[in-house]
């Protein structure tokens, strides 16, 4: 008796198993090919079709919430616009690439390079963007994304390395791609410790210099307060984990320095000027004294340090 | 019993793991699509802007809403595109500042984008609707959110 009962769950144990690969067969798994890519443009897909469209699976609405930060170019072209001076010597060291054998370690740095390439891409300095672009490949390659910044990808940017407009769309269809991808594979965590890592090196590169930089800077800085709460809602937004959870707590210090800025909220308006553009006034008015500045500038670079060692 | 017992066990639980499995690779596979429609469809029309590289796509089916809260800098131009299947029909969107009064409503218009130019720094929420449909079959299609700046 017992003999069969064993045979009966082996049997049971082996279907499962032989199921799971025909399972794999007639589903399909993997990414779905762009046919304008691979010239299959006959390609059909069993799930959803190549426009994007197929009979729905549900019936019931849902109401789908994004959250959504600045990404790292937008920043670097903020500080720029500030009058801020470019100082490859803040930069994080490309060497230390090699020495981030965890997922949450890869991911933060993945943003934190990304910072420093796009502030590399803003500020002209041709040479040492390919270098980043080169180790966020790196940082990739360990994350299992590797083939988004392939060496095709890397000869094309060494190739308008000194077209700074083609360097801006390199960069920003790149990390657009590795932010689908980490959706895709259910990596939001990777994707969110990325965008932390991004936002942490554009605020820490725009307040090194604070006691020299522009009234305009210190206030693209103070209003990172709008951004930091755009990113909290984007990592509350997961499941949480291990590196999700000293992520924030890494940034409670941030946050509590940025309580010092005050922002008066007002309501908004759309008026059209003269030549038809729609200028979108009002809204929040923001105030912050030097001394915040300077704590927000202390706590930022501490986080920084934290993850970038 | 025990072999009564057990076999009932994996009939209940070998079909919801085997259902759990088909949503997943599913839902896989239908964001992989977003992605090649989006790239297709609503990235070009982001062409002169720099764009924001969140990727704000979902899968949704009629009658569904997706919000989206962004920051916006001052002196600013925006590119705001909603960017639907049209086996959803008409998207509508409307802009909401940080206290959620509407600045702008697409319902009476005939666009699928917003351009505007931001005086001062500001949260603002963006609100899309995927119109009902009394179609006895639903389709549900890729929605993105798509937000481009330039100087």
């Amino acid at each position: 008796m017992k003999f069969k009962h064993d045979r009966f769950k082996l049997s049971l144990s082996m279907a499962k198993w032989m199921a799971l690969p025909l399972m794999f067969l007639f589903i399909g798994c993997g990414e779905g090919q762009d046919p304008a890519s691979t010239g299959d443009a006959g390609a059909k897909s069993e799930t959803m079709d190549e426009e994007g469209m197929m009979p729905a699976r549900r019936q019931k609405a849902f109401k789908k919430i994004f959250h959504a930060v600045p990404s790292p170019i937008e920043t670097a072209l903020l500080l720029e616009r500030s009058g801020i001076n470019f100082d490859g010597d803040a930069l994080h060291s490309l060497d230390k690439a090699v020495g981030y054998s965890t997922t949450e370690l890869q991911a933060v740095n993945l943003g934190i390079y990304a910072g420093d390439l796009s502030y590399s891409v803003i500020f002209n300095q041709n040479q040492q963007s390919v270098d980043y672009l080169n180790t966020c490949r790196r940082l990739c390659d360990g994350l299992g994304v590797g083939d988004l910044i392939d060496a095709d990808l890397i000869a094309r940017a060494d190739n308008n390395r000194s077209i700074r407009d083609s360097l801006v769309d390199i960069v920003t269809e790149t990390f657009y791609a590795l932010n689908a991808r980490f959706r895709e594979n259910g990596m939001e965590e990777v994707g969110g410790l990325m965008a932390a890592g991004g936002w942490i090196e554009g605020v820490y590169l725009g307040t090194l210099s604070l006691n020299t930089s522009t009234e305009d800077l210190k206030l693209r800085i103070a209003e990172q307060k709008m951004t930091l709460d755009n990113l909290m809602g984007l990592l509350n937004s997961y499941a949480p984990t291990p590196a999700l959870t000293a992520m924030k707590e890494a940034l409670a210090p941030v946050e509590a320095a940025f309580a010092g800025v005050r922002i008066t909220e007002n309501q908004a308006a759309a008026t059209a000027a003269s030549d038809g553009t729609v200028i979108i006034s009002g809204g929040p008015e923001v105030s912050y004294d030097q001394a915040t500045l300077a704590v927000i500038s202390e706590t930022i670079a501490a986080v920084r340090n934290q993850y970038a060692q | 019993m025990n072999v009564m017992r057990s076999a009932m066990t994996a009939i209940k639980k070998f079909p919801l793991a085997a259902l759990a499995l088909v949503m997943m690779f599913t839902a896989a596979d239908a964001a992989a699509q977003c992605r090649t429609f989006t790239k297709k469809r609503c990235l070009p029309q982001l062409d002169d802007y720099v764009q924001n590289d969140n990727y704000n796509t979902a899968v949704l089916i009629p009658g569904d809403e997706a919000e989206l809260e962004l920051t916006f800098f001052g002196d600013r131009a925006y590119r705001l595109l909603v960017c639907g299947h049209p086996v959803l029909g008409d998207l509508t969107f409307q802009v909401l500042d940080s206290r959620g009064n509407g600045i702008y409503d697409s319902s009476d218009k005939d666009s699928d984008h917003f351009d505007f130019r931001v005086a001062n720094t500001q949260q603002m929420t963006i609100r899309v609707q995927v119109p009902e449909t009394d179609g006895v079959i639903q389709h549900e299609g890729c929605v993105s959110i798509m937000v481009g700046s330039k100087g």
